[in-house]
């Protein structure tokens, strides 16, 4: 259609740009930039090819634009090769690593699940909340890799796996910039190229190293003024693991200028350093000068989460809201923490919301149920279970909703309900830990001894984090007499959770046992 | 997402198949009817020119015909309308209408008919001005502070700024180090023009600085000096937002306060008047189009910001008062005031939906779709709930997690072990001394009744022992149908063995996914690792057996062992290790009692298992029930105990090296983690022998 009205080229890409028609802007671009051969390049010409490949260059970056924030995953290899670890054993409340450094208002497990690295589930799923850090290689590689507990990712540094990657979109006649051909030091002092270039680099090529090579010599070229490039700069050095370099980059741009971007970066980099508390001052800090910036609050409500700071987090969650009272992430949180304080009807009224706002997934019709279950409305519960089973995606999903039927099974008392709502989450899902551990109850329940004892055998090594298994297997031995397996089973329960009022006096009923023998 | 949506107060479909964008939307009483009533003006790319005058009898109505008060089309794409005072000698508003090359203005009036939709409206040209160079986007205000009257300044698509002052063409001037057109604004309280430059800065020209700058038309024949005209038009301020913006706005709704308003990509800011953020705001969408439109509270301005996930959010500051959900995407929204209603929403999408709305509680309450509701009988559903429940009380019952029972199988494998050695021997790699090590050949094979998806064989036995292949895999295997291999087995290691037994495994698939096993025990001649001997009477370890049925002659139960020449007599009997210890097996003439010697206890077990056994053989092919071995002397625990300690040395030893070897694994690491961080150090250091370290300890490792 362009030029159809005698609408120029070039102003019909910029116009498709502006309104995201991403692919309809780069065809108008190839179009302006295919030249015949040999042509005479007069000035007017070249500004023209130059705003066309600088405006292809964005459309293609925006076509796979995801903010860099919230990317994060750490491979198995960043984790054993931390050469950044500061101290080995940190202060209670001051490090990420120790799962259970709570400072009080933090639930315990037997009400609220935790996940393998010994931190409350949340409500909402995220990249990269700092998983359980193995502390040698060998456990790092012995760590089981179930499909929902924190599976050790086995990549290094850069191999970042992006949501709709760049090599599905490039054209059949080869890649729009061939990187090694090119003069990163003539487009340096182009700063107006530069910079679509580099986002070109980092986000479609994905290709790190030419980026830094890039920013480096541009933010050289600007005599080091030019905060946006140190920014990138920090962001090359984050995904290479550098990150030391890049809170110094980060650092130095927040003194030329501050920006919301720049201090969720550094955050970042200091949560990767588990430096959480230094995180939470900067957050604080950038509210000082953004007040009432919702990215900031949630960031540290999310700190505080993971901090096991529960009640805290809660508080920020509920800030968020007054800011934002759309925001998906602190409505599921704050419902999920109302459901495992025992008030599910109020988690319900969270959850209503998320449905009424149009989140329409297995995920929130499962919490819907539960939520149901628990606050007695019993009429709604399987219809919202009916509706998960019917939306679910995946096996994982499936496996979930028929796990939560078969709670409910075991609540109203059909236990026959209940074992074949557990068995199909197996079948669902081979290695739902859970599962095989209340599968095991009802299993000893009926007096099947050993396939009990099988099933909690399977439950634990699946998830050795959790101490229903341990616990269920010392009691079940107990009951036939092995007390040393029972007392070996204990003693592990009471590793995982060393609180637990049961474990405790199973323990000491055995020690006074072997004491009488 | 929102509980709410936009209520329709008015809407209407422009066109078929034009496109709209952001400058193509105008709200303005461009008629001048003095009544404060705002008209809807909209250009379209295909460069149609409408207005409309919305009012509905109430809300949600459908478009009248006389709500379109004119329709025109110019010819020509539109890319940009405004309404401003651009006509010298009169303070009414006209309308200037952007295309490609021209700049028109036009007087819009209309005349009153009898009835309300005999009105009459016609625009007539005041005049226009052909453009040297393609426009992009306008911009108007009283510029150098003139009072009552709007000039317009173009900005085209290489980066001319063009200044019309009216009738009159004043100046033209290149910004510097331009390369694609950014939006365009005019701040009438610091006489300047503000825009975003490709290199993502905001920046500020002053009016007079433009104005005194040189002019560009004149050294065109010099524009390669054009990249380097920073000194000649000096900029105002510049800040560096770090991103392309969509759209600027300056307003100043309070007196002496005005703020840049601009609308990035991926943040929100808004500006002081020297180029210091106020505030800004991460947006968690992407943002399509904004306006600021009025100061609720003292010191706060309310924005609406519309996004890709057609939502239209209000901010105060950077708080969200409100949000709405939009029918689409807008590209360009307005704030508008009607007769009867104030402050109506005009949304403008790129495909020509037109609709002006307000704010409401209308809950837009997402309706989950309805999974479909059968009938239910519930004579039939009880009817097949009792006959899934057989099928599943069946299913539990044969098949769980304890493996099935024997005697339905679907494959079956038999071992057959020949009952002669090997003439030539098959063994390989043994690391038996012994000259020629002998094997024995087994052939096993595999019987399908039904069909077996990837069926493959494992063969095992006990570690000194060895098959010449372990692994097969076969290709699927059809109904009665069989496959057959043959290994051989021999002595690998030199040690006896534990036990002459062997095992062979079958797994497949059956035809419905669910994974089989079945399998089958043979056992090996004695004859494999040992061979017959001269008797020796002296020995350290000796063990007698109590039978309950006179002695059998060797010749008998040992037929393979004792040579026949020698005749039955013989009541010793040797046997020889292939590693070279040997046993001897004796029997007393008299009592019923065997006794077997030999120096070293462990060789014991293995005579004293295949004797045992080929008793029984024996008596139960002469169908004698009674037979009974025993034991009465005293168990040499001793030795017994010895051996245990022994092997639970071994043990500790093994654990011992295991875990040096992961301590130097750490080591190792350890290590390498050092270099990493002194490769990395930007000032090199010497690497203090930590080459050294590293090589020693792979060395160790």
């Amino acid at each position: 259609p362009a030029g159809e009205m005698g609408l120029e080229p070039l102003f019909q890409a910029w116009s498709y740009f502006r309104r995201r028609k991403f692919r309809e802007c780069a065809d108008v671009c190839s179009q302006l930039l295919e030249r015949p051969p040999g042509e005479q390049i007069l000035y007017f010409l070249l500004t023209l090819i130059q705003a066309a490949w600088n405006l292809k260059t964005r459309a293609l970056t925006e076509m796979v634009y995801v903010d860099e924030i919230d990317m994060d995953q750490e491979g198995i290899a960043d984790i054993i090769l931390d050469e950044n670890a500061i101290a080995q054993v940190a202060r209670p409340g001051t490090s990420l690593k120790l799962p259970g450094t709570s400072q009080g208002g933090g639930p315990s497990p037997a009400v609220r699940p935790v996940t393998q690295s010994g931190r409350p589930i949340t409500g909402f799923v995220r990249p990269s909340t700092q998983s359980g850090r193995p502390s040698t290689m060998e456990q790092a590689i012995r760590t089981p890799r179930t499909a929902l507990t924190a599976r050790p990712i086995t990549s290094a540094s850069g191999g970042y796996v992006r949501p709709g990657t760049a090599s599905m979109l490039t054209n059949p006649d080869g890649p729009f910039i061939n990187l090694s051909r090119l003069n990163l030091t003539k487009y340096a002092q182009k700063p107006k190229l530069a910079k679509a270039l580099f986002e070109y680099i980092f986000h479609h090529e994905n290709d790190i190293k030419n980026a830094l090579d890039l920013a480096a010599l541009a933010t050289e070229y600007a005599q080091f003024k030019d905060w946006w490039w140190k920014v990138q700069i920090g962001k090359c050095y984050y995904r290479l693991g550098l990150y030391r370099e890049a809170e110094k980059q980060f650092k130095s741009a927040l003194k030329q200028q501050d920006m919301v971007d720049t201090i969720l970066y550094l955050a970042k980099v200091y949560l990767r350093l588990d430096q959480p508390v230094t995180a939470l001052n900067l957050f604080k800090q950038g509210l000082e000068r953004f007040p009432g910036e919702v990215t900031l609050i949630c960031g540290i409500a999310r700190i505080y989460e993971e901090m096991n700071n529960i009640s805290t987090a809660a508080e920020y969650y509920k800030d968020v809201l007054k800011q934002d009272n759309t925001h998906v992430e602190a409505i599921a949180c704050i419902g999920s923490n109302h459901f495992y304080s025992d008030q599910p009807e109020i988690a319900l009224r969270f959850y209503r919301r998320l449905l009424q706002m149009g989140v329409y997934n297995c995920q929130l019709f499962n919490n819907l149920g539960l939520c149901c279950f628990y606050a007695q409305q019993y009429d709604m519960t399987l219809s919202s279970f009916e509706r998960a089973l019917f939306l679910a995606e995946n096996e994982e999903e499936t496996a979930d909703v028929w796990y939560n039927l078969g709670h409910v099974a075991v609540g109203i008392g059909d236990l026959n309900l209940a074992y074949q709502c557990f068995k199909l989450t197996l079948v669902n899902n081979n290695d739902y830990a859970e599962a095989y551990n209340n599968l095991a109850v009802l299993e000893m329940r009926k007096g099947h001894t050993e396939q009990a004892r099988a099933l909690l055998q399977t439950a634990s090594s699946l998830a050795p984090h959790m101490y229903e298994p341990h616990f269920n297997v010392a009691i079940l031995s107990e009951k036939v007499g092995d007390l040393q397996r029972s007392y070996t089973a204990a003693q592990k329960s009471e590793e995982a959770f060393p609180g637990h009022v049961d474990t405790q006096q199973l323990l000491k009923q055995l020690k006074e046992h072997f004491a009488m023998l | 997402m929102s509980l709410f949506k936009a209520r329709d107060w008015w809407s209407t479909i422009l066109g078929e198949k034009e496109e709209f964008d952001q400058g193509c939307l105008c709200v303005a009483d461009v008629d001048n009817s003095g009544s404060g009533q705002d008209k809807v003006i909209v250009g379209s790319y295909k460069g149609y020119l409408r207005i409309f005058n919305p009012h509905p009898v109430k809300p949600g109505d459908e478009v009248q015909p006389e709500d379109l008060l004119l329709e025109v089309l110019l010819r020509e794409p539109i890319l940009q309308v405004e309404v401003g005072k651009f006509v010298s000698g009169t303070e009414g508003l006209h309308l200037a209408v952007l295309h490609c090359r021209k700049l028109c203005v036009y007087a819009v009036s209309g005349t009153q008919g009898n009835v309300e939709h005999g009105n009459q409206y016609q625009i007539k040209l005041m005049y226009e001005h052909n453009l040297q160079r393609t426009a992009c986007n306008m911009t108007y205000g009283p510029f150098g502070g003139v009072k009552g009257r709007d000039f317009i300044c173009i900005q085209s698509m290489d980066g001319m700024l063009m200044l019309f002052e009216q009738e009159s063409y004043a100046f033209g001037r290149f910004l510097p180090g331009f390369l694609l057109p950014g939006p365009l604004a005019y701040s009438s309280r610091t006489d300047s023009f503000i825009t975003v430059s490709s290199c993502q800065q905001v920046e500020s020209y002053k009016y007079q600085v433009l104005a005194f700058a040189t002019d560009a038309d004149e050294r065109q024949d010099t524009e390669q000096q054009k990249l380097s005209s920073g000194k000649r038009l000096a900029v105002d301020w510049v800040l560096n937002i770090g991103e392309q913006a969509l759209d600027i706005c300056i307003v100043s709704f309070n007196q002496g306060v005005s703020s840049v308003f601009v609308l990035g990509e991926r943040n929100f800011f808004c500006l002081k008047d020297n180029g210091q953020i106020r505030f800004m705001k991460k947006l968690d969408y992407s943002p399509s189009c904004f306006v600021p439109y009025c100061s609720v509270r003292e010191g706060t301005i309310n924005t609406l910001i519309a996004n890709h996930s057609k939502m239209l959010n209000v901010y105060q500051d950077v708080t969200l008062k409100w949000a709405t959900q939009l029918p689409c995407i807008p590209v360009s929204v307005k704030v508008a005031n009607f007769q009867d209603l104030k402050g109506v929403i005009v949304t403008l999408s790129d495909d020509g939906h037109l609709q002006c709305s307000y704010l409401g509680t209308d809950p837009s309450l997402f309706q989950a779709p309805k999974v479909d509701s059968r009938e239910i009988n519930y004579e039939e559903m009880n009817a097949e709930m009792k006959e899934l429940q057989k099928i599943i009380r069946e299913a539990t019952k044969t098949q769980d997690i304890l493996p099935e029972s024997e005697k339905q199988r679907d494959v079956t494998v038999t071992a057959e072990v020949s009952p002669d050695l090997d003439e030539e021997s098959q063994a390989i790699d043994s690391e038996v001394k012994a000259g020629a090590v002998p094997s024995v050949t087994v052939k096993i094979t595999i019987q399908s009744r039904v069909t077996a998806q990837k069926p493959s064989l494992a063969v095992c036995v006990q570690a000194p022992l060895a098959v010449t292949c372990d692994q097969f895999v076969f290709d699927d295997l059809e109904p009665d149908s069989s496959e057959t291999v043959v290994l051989s087995v021999f002595l690998k290691e030199s040690c006896s063995p534990p036990e002459l037994e062997g095992t062979c495994m079958v797994s497949y698939n059956i035809p419905t996914g669910i994974p089989r096993v079945s399998q089958c025990n043979f056992s090996l001649p004695l004859k494999l690792v040992c061979i017959p001997a001269q008797p020796s009477k002296a020995a350290g370890h000796k063990l007698t057996i109590d039978t309950n049925k006179p002695p059998i002659s060797f010749v008998t139960i040992f037929p393979d062992f004792v040579d026949p020449s020698e005749g039955d007599q013989a009541n010793a009997l040797g046997f020889q290790f292939l590693t070279g210890s040997k046993t001897t097996l004796l029997a007393s003439k008299t009592s019923q009692r065997y006794r077997i010697q030999s120096d070293q206890l462990e060789d014991l077990w293995l005579v004293t298992k295949e004797l045992i056994h080929r008793l029984e053989e024996h008596f139960k092919k002469q169908n004698c029930k009674d037979f009974a071995c025993t034991f009465s002397g005293s168990i040499p625990l001793q030795e017994y105990f010895e051996l245990i300690d022994r092997h639970f040395e071994l043990r500790l030893n093994a654990e011992k090296y295991q875990e040096l070897l992961s301590e130097r694994a750490v080591q190792f690491r350890a290590i390498e983690r050092r270099l990493l961080t002194r490769f990395k150090d930007k000032t090199p250091a010497p690497l203090q022998h930590l080459d050294t370290l590293l090589e020693g300890t792979f060395r160790e490792v």
